[in-house]
């Protein structure tokens, strides 16, 4: 069981780590690169959680997803960034309050 | 061509012409009236072609036309016609063809007007041919609104008001019909033959082969008399008639034709066809208060009359006063308590021609009154009885043609209005001599409205109103009106028997059915109360 | 010959003037020049005279079927008393009288008196005479005639046809001799109730389609010339002003006024013609009618149309009780008809005139249980039906004569309906003679007359004591009117009274005779006024005329004629006046009556009097007109005598007046005329009781006869030699007598007041009563919809409050709500997307904090 929760805490280190990163870049891709630590973190727990209980391989299908996923919504998230640079000329996430309520 | 076509093109050949001139430009004015009255024309030539194939010695409903319409609910459509709706059939072909003529003066809004004219002539002709109650009552109701409009808009200044009172009035009557006829649907079972008004008349007299159930004593007297106020509101009767002089008054020429031509026989058509063969045992219990009704409405009508310095509201009153006699006729049924058995039935089948004669003659002779006020009022737009005379100097022709017209209102032997009100008067003191003789005196009260505005209006020595130079003499085509109701008006009075031979046998038959109708409820209560006992 | 052949000419007569006026009242249209031909005239004159002619030809045929002149035992000629006319006087009638006294059927003597042709004009020739006696039972030709008549088909049915003689009826009643009916065509059958035109012919008809006939071409020609001013198409209303004062001009009326006559004709033969009471009442109205457009002639005078609308009223008033009777006797006899309806000469349904018979007595035959008025047939048995007598009660077999009898009330202008026949002259004067005094106001007396088999005797009480009052009543004012034609028209009604009277003391024979002769003497003096107002140009005030005597000498000795004939003068070159024979039979019946009945004595006296006043103010018309000195000289000076075209018809009346009545109860027109006497107390009854009244006999008639004579003939000599004091003479002052009796004379002046009486208690009341329901229903029955309306737009506003506030408000609200919760949340909202990722990091902590402190495990 220790060895599982080694595990864990990368991963929950790892998630901590992005979310702070979300939480405080201005930048955009910053937010990005935080995004993808979460994922990683979560793709961590997925294996770990794979290789020590009954999940089996599906653990492990379930982290390739979300490595698809990821790299997806990079493509999508740097479009996004993209478009949003040749409107504002800037990435700072802060400059994008138009949903504000 | 089929009699059972026929019916159908009596009735819908007016809406059809309605269809095509609702095609035309609206500015085509004269093709409209020609139009108008070239299908009116036909319709009429229908109808007399009814006539030619009807068979005089059958008393009852002939060329019979039955189709499915909403199989669900039992609704069929029902044509048929006998002796009691053939002549009102043919007066209404005439009438609309008449009015259709007077429509000429008709100038605003030709286009509606002539649509609406058309109509509500198809309403009319399937009132009278329809069997099917509720197809009675839709074509009641079809007529309704073309009716509202016609005094709505082409009326004179308190068309409005006028217009509202009519379709108010006509609606309660209609929603009274309307729930006596759901009544018998119920009471009946709800089978093919629930809206038959053919097997409901029979199933009341205990002769029907297809229902089997029907209301009971009680029951037939409510549904009864929710028909009869429907009916009298139609009619109309003391003291539902205040509709009458405003709609009369207000409507255009044509229209007060056609309104009191053949709607007001609307009314008694619907009490002999509908009310009184499907209840007689509520008819027989209300008979006395029919009688009594129709006595007040001859007086109080005739005394209205005497009071108007309206012109037209005077004919308006006369036509209260006249329709009073059908009501007396129809109801002058006297049964002998003791026996349940009807006292002296030839009066009271003497009442119920007179009765159905005076509609006719009614159709004929106010039909005539009113289009002599209008012919007047087109030239001095005004009908103030004080502001008139003269006439008879600058209008002969048409003095002489509203005198005759006129004097078939008085009564006047010779005329068709005189056999409608003796006959219906002289079957009276059989049923009850105090009312029979206050019946009686309206003959004077009548002469005397008559005579009164005779005198006001064409004698005398010179025109007392405005608009003296537009006094011009009467038109062919208003001559061709006057003389053909006038010309009717003495054929009717000199021949009645042409009437009475084509409804003798419907009527003597529904008086037959409508005893045993009786007798068979009158036994049931006589059970019910020694049960009780 | 027979009996189809007669109705037939009596129809073509009948029917001639409905042709003529149908041409007459189009004549305008299709004439190139209506207003100044005589076309429209020349025909309705060609269609009454033949109208005449087709009457005697069915007199002849009548004769002829029924023997009733075949020779001296023809069952009328054998009646009609040989009589030395030619040098007849005063006490030789006398004598006659007394010889009458035995029964008429013994007399029979050597000739019957149709040497008398210039007397009797059209009876005498027509009556083909034979000089042969015969048997005094029904002769063998007549029940030849019978025979073949009974065999007649007309519209379908087989019909009835002359009775004959012989046929003796168990209670004693001779049937109808010559008597023929028939069905014209029907008007509608209601199970066994059958309406029809019929005919009903006797003798009476024939009577009366003669005398009717022959004075309205008299009068027919005499319009010609009196309507000739009409012939403009500028004609000047002397009596009509417009607003601006000036008299109307109008186009000319000529051919209009003869279609009028024209119809009236067919009116009066139709009534006259008729076989049942319904059709009675139908030409009844035609006639009223007709009157009504013949008063009201000069439409351009208000006063005109007032008194046209009056007469059609008040007969209307009179028409309404008719109707009652004719309502009394559909309901209980189920039958118009007056006779027996008959097939193959079997009796297939009872007439009216034979369901009720009177037993010997004179009584109606009454149910033995009920003791109601039983219905019986032809002879006398009871009519059943269900196994039970049918019966009418006695009290309304009452009511529908005195229903019957009020339409002739109307029509006669008898008390209290009397108001309308002066008012009426504002007619032209043809149209007075004709309607007003001959024929029209005849009608009412005919009917009473022919319906007299229903009448029971408390009907005759009052029938006689309404021609009583009547006449005593119109003869007074008849004294103080100075219209030349009002004191005729007054005249008339008291003369009617006459008639009724006698009808009512059971003088059938009596009333109707008397009929006959007025019509002829009273047409003649309307012509002469008639001429008298043409010749002075329009006037018609008595005291501007006098002296025209010389002026107009044709007119003034025929009016003589007539005035000595409706004064009941006896004598002139040894014949009686017509007038004397027929008022002589009334008051001989009349005191018979009251001989019997001394309660009822006014029904003597009255008629008494009232002959002496009717000899005065007869003979001051007379004097006032004709004799003296002119009063207005302007007048006088243009007075001119009339055209022959009016004269001529004067000259042919006058002889009428004067001696259509020849022979008196013995000569051809009584006889002819009681032909088929209904009263059946001719022969051997002496007198009746019956409910505390007694009928005379016509034995008991003829005792009296002389000393009633003599009664009537002091009366009138002394009512004329005062009028010849008064006004020939001029023995006292005339305008002092009116001061000294000027009460009377405004009272009468004022005709008694019945015209502010009726004013005030009928006219007033019904136009108040007429504003009252006019108002009623504006008030009451608009104001109850109005009601309704109301309540139902109050309901209408309360429902939009209703929907407006609560059920609108609370989907708002819901709405509102909503919308705010939102907005307080909107503030989360920044948009910044690290404060989100805040906000989820919270969350979720917090998340985790409440799982693991509520799930601790």
């Amino acid at each position: 069981m220790s060895d599982l929760n080694l595990y864990l805490y990368v991963g929950a280190f790892l998630f901590v780590c992005g979310v702070i990163c979300m939480a405080t870049k201005r930048n955009g891709i910053g937010v990005l690169m935080g995004v993808e630590l979460v994922l990683n973190g979560a793709n961590v727990n997925f294996v770990a959680f794979s290789r020590y209980s009954e999940l089996k391989l599906d653990g492990q299908v379930f982290a390739v997803f979300v490595i698809v996923l990821a790299a997806a919504e990079a493509a999508v998230a740097l479009a996004i960034a993209l478009n949003f640079y040749n409107n504002h000329l800037t990435i700072d996430v802060d400059r994008g309050n138009k949903l504000k309520g | 061509m089929t009699p059972e076509f026929l019916l159908s093109a009596i009735i819908f050949l007016p809406s059809l012409g309605a269809l095509i001139l609702s095609f035309l430009d609206s500015k085509a004015v004269d093709a409209f009236r020609i139009g108008t009255l070239v299908v009116t024309a036909v319709t009429f030539g229908l109808t007399l072609m009814l006539w030619s194939q009807f068979s005089y010695d059958e008393p009852g409903i002939q060329m019979l036309v039955e189709a499915d319409w909403v199989k669900t609910w039992n609704i069929y459509y029902r044509l048929g016609v006998d002796g009691i709706s053939l002549p009102l059939v043919v007066l209404t072909g005439l009438v609309s063809m008449l009015a259709a003529i007077a429509s000429w003066s008709i100038n605003k809004q030709h286009k509606g007007y002539f649509i609406l004219f058309l109509l509500l002539e198809t309403g009319m002709m399937g009132v009278f041919l329809a069997l099917d109650f509720f197809l009675f009552f839709v074509f009641w109701e079809v007529m309704l609104l073309p009716m509202y409009f016609l005094i709505g808009i082409w009326g004179g200044p308190r068309k409005e008001y006028a217009a509202i009172k009519f379709f108010l009035y006509t609606l309660v009557g209609g929603v009274l019909m309307l729930v006596a006829m759901l009544m018998f649907y119920f009471n009946t079972g709800g089978t093919t033959d629930s809206f038959n008004l053919i097997e409901l008349a029979k199933v009341a007299s205990g002769t029907s082969e297809t229902l089997t159930q029907t209301l009971s004593p009680n029951m037939q007297i409510t549904a009864f008399i929710l028909l009869f106020i429907g009916f009298a509101i139609k009619l109309p009767a003391f003291p539902v008639h205040t509709w009458l002089p405003d709609a009369h008054v207000e409507a255009p020429t044509p229209i007060s034709m056609i309104l009191a031509g053949v709607l007001l026989k609307l009314g008694g058509y619907g009490i002999i066809r509908v009310a009184f063969p499907l209840c007689p045992y509520g008819a027989a219990y209300a008979a006395y208060a029919l009688v009594a009704i129709g006595v007040i409405s001859i007086i109080y009508g005739a005394f209205a009359a005497l009071a108007q310095t309206d012109f037209k509201r005077l004919v308006a009153y006369s036509s209260v006063s006249h329709m009073g006699y059908v009501l007396i006729g129809l109801g002058v049924w006297k049964i002998v308590e003791a026996t349940g058995e009807t006292q002296n039935s030839d009066m009271w089948l003497m009442g119920i021609n007179g009765a159905m004669f005076q509609m006719i003659a009614h159709g004929i002779s106010s039909a005539g009154m009113f289009f002599m006020v209008g012919v007047i009022y087109d030239r001095v737009h005004h009908r103030d009885l004080n502001k008139f005379g003269g006439l008879m100097g600058r209008m002969p022709l048409y003095s002489g043609l509203a005198a005759g017209l006129f004097f078939a209102g008085l009564g006047l032997p010779g005329l068709c209005g005189f056999i409608g009100e003796i006959f219906v008067v002289l079957s009276t003191w059989n049923f009850n001599p105090t009312l029979a003789i206050v019946a009686a005196s309206g003959v004077i009260l009548t002469a005397g409205y008559i005579l009164w505005a005779l005198q006001r209006v064409y004698l005398g020595p010179e025109y007392r109103g405005p608009h003296a130079e537009d006094i011009k003499p009467i038109e062919a085509r208003e001559a061709t009106v006057g003389v053909i109701l006038l010309a009717l008006a003495i054929v009717f009075g000199v021949f009645p028997g042409i009437l009475f031979n084509v409804m003798e046998h419907s009527t003597a038959e529904l008086v037959e059915g409508m005893k045993l109708g009786y007798e068979q409820a009158a036994s049931q209560v006589s059970t019910t109360l020694q049960a009780m006992r | 010959m027979s009996g189809d052949s007669l109705s037939k000419w009596l129809m073509i007569a009948w029917l001639l003037p409905l042709l003529g006026f149908v041409v007459e009242i189009f004549f305008g249209y299709y004439s190139r020049n209506p207003r100044r031909s005589k076309a429209a005239a020349w025909f309705a004159v060609g269609c009454i005279g033949t109208g005449f002619i087709c009457s005697v030809i069915a007199f002849t045929q009548w004769c002829s079927m029924t023997g009733a002149f075949d020779g001296e035992s023809g069952w009328l000629a054998a009646r009609v008393h040989a009589h030395d006319a030619d040098d007849n006087d005063a006490d030789d009638n006398d004598a006659d009288d007394n010889d009458a006294d035995d029964n008429d059927a013994e007399h029979h003597d050597g000739h019957s008196g149709h040497d008398d042709g210039e007397a009797k004009g059209h009876d005498s020739d027509d009556s083909s005479p034979s000089d042969a006696a015969g048997a005094a039972e029904a002769p063998a030709e007549e029940e030849a005639a019978s025979d073949e008549a009974a065999v007649l088909r007309e519209g379908g049915h087989l019909l009835a046809v002359a009775e004959d003689e012989g046929d003796d009826h168990s209670h004693g009643h001779d049937g109808p001799k010559g008597e023929f009916s028939g069905v014209i065509y029907t008007l509608g059958t209601f199970g066994g109730i059958t309406l029809s035109m019929d005919y009903y012919i006797d003798s009476l008809t024939l009577v009366m389609f003669m005398m009717v006939t022959l004075i309205a071409t008299c009068i027919h020609l005499f319009a010609m010339g009196y309507m000739s001013d009409e012939l403009t198409d500028d004609y000047v209303d002397h009596f009509a002003h417009t607003a601006d004062g000036k008299h109307v001009h109008r186009p000319g009326r000529f051919y209009r006024f003869f279609a009028f006559l024209s119809l009236f004709c067919f009116a009066m033969l139709g009534l006259v013609l008729a076989g049942n009471i319904f059709q009675v009442f139908v030409f009844w109205e035609l006639v009223g009618i007709c009157s009504f457009l013949l008063i009201g002639f000069y439409t351009e005078r208000k006063t005109a149309s007032n008194a046209a609308n009056k007469a059609f009223i008040m007969n209307r008033v009179g028409d309404f009780g008719f109707l009652i009777g004719l309502m009394v006797l559909l309901t209980y006899f189920g039958t118009f008809r007056f006779g027996d309806t008959k097939v193959d000469g079997e009796v297939v349904e009872q007439g009216l005139f034979s369901m009720v018979t009177r037993d010997a007595t004179g009584n109606f035959v009454r149910d033995d249980i009920t003791g109601e008025v039983l219905l019986t047939d032809t002879h006398g048995h009871a009519l059943t039906e269900g196994g039970e007598n049918r019966t009418i009660p006695y009290m309304l077999l009452v009511v529908a004569g005195l229903g019957v009898f009020a339409g002739c009330v109307g029509k006669s202008a008898q008390f209290p309906l009397q108001t309308w026949l002066p008012d009426a002259m504002e007619g032209p004067t043809p149209v007075s003679a004709l309607v007003h005094s001959a024929t029209m106001v005849a009608a009412g007396v005919y009917l009473t007359g022919r319906f007299f088999p229903m009448f029971v005797q408390e009907v005759l009480l009052t029938i006689a004591y309404i021609g009583c009052i009547t006449l005593f009543m119109a003869a007074t004012i008849a004294v103080v009117v100075t219209d030349i034609k009002k004191v005729l028209a007054y005249s008339t009604i008291s003369q009617l009274g006459y008639m009724m009277l006698g009808l009512g003391v059971f003088g059938w024979g009596a009333g109707l005779f008397h009929l006959v002769t007025h019509a002829f003497f009273k047409s003649l003096m309307f012509l002469c006024s008639g001429s008298v107002i043409h010749g002075c140009h329009h006037e018609q005030e008595m005291p501007k005329m006098g002296g025209l005597l010389k002026k107009m000498p044709i007119t003034a000795i025929t009016m003589l004629v007539g005035v000595c004939a409706i004064a009941g003068f006896p004598l002139f070159l040894g014949l009686h006046f017509s007038g004397f024979h027929s008022k002589d039979a009334i008051v001989a019946s009349a005191l018979a009556f009251v001989n019997a009945n001394p309660t009822h004595f006014l029904l003597f006296f009255l008629p008494l009097l009232t002959a002496g006043i009717t000899a005065f103010y007869m003979f001051r018309l007379w004097f006032y007109t004709f004799w003296g000195k002119p009063r207005d000289q302007h007048l006088h000076d243009h007075a001119h005598e009339s055209p022959w075209i009016m004269t001529v018809p004067l000259l042919i009346l006058a002889p009428f007046a004067w001696l259509c009545a020849f022979g008196g109860e013995q000569g051809y027109l009584y006889v002819l005329i009681t032909g088929n006497d209904p009263s059946h107390l001719h022969d051997g009854v002496q007198a009746v009781t019956t409910g505390g009244l007694t009928l005379p006999g016509h034995e008991a008639v003829h005792a009296v006869h002389s000393q009633a004579g003599w009664l009537a003939m002091i009366a009138a000599f002394s009512g004329a030699l005062l009028a010849y004091l008064l006004y020939g003479v001029g023995i006292v002052d005339l305008d002092r007598m009116k001061a000294q009796l000027s009460k009377v004379h405004g009272f009468l002046l004022n005709k008694w007041h019945f015209d502010e009486l009726y004013d005030s208690l009928f006219m007033k009341p019904a136009h108040k009563v007429a504003a009252f329901c006019a108002w009623f229903d504006k008030a009451v029955f608009d104001n109850i919809v109005h009601g309704f309306a109301k309540v139902g737009i109050v309901i209408a506003q309360w429902d939009r409050v209703f929907d407006e506030k609560v059920v609108d408000g609370f989907v708002n609200l819901l709405g509102d709500s909503t919308k705010s919760i939102g907005n307080s949340l909107k503030v989360v909202q920044t948009g910044r997307l690290r404060q989100y990722v805040m906000f989820i990091v919270l969350g979720v902590v917090t998340l985790f904090a409440f799982v693991f402190t509520t799930f601790p495990s």
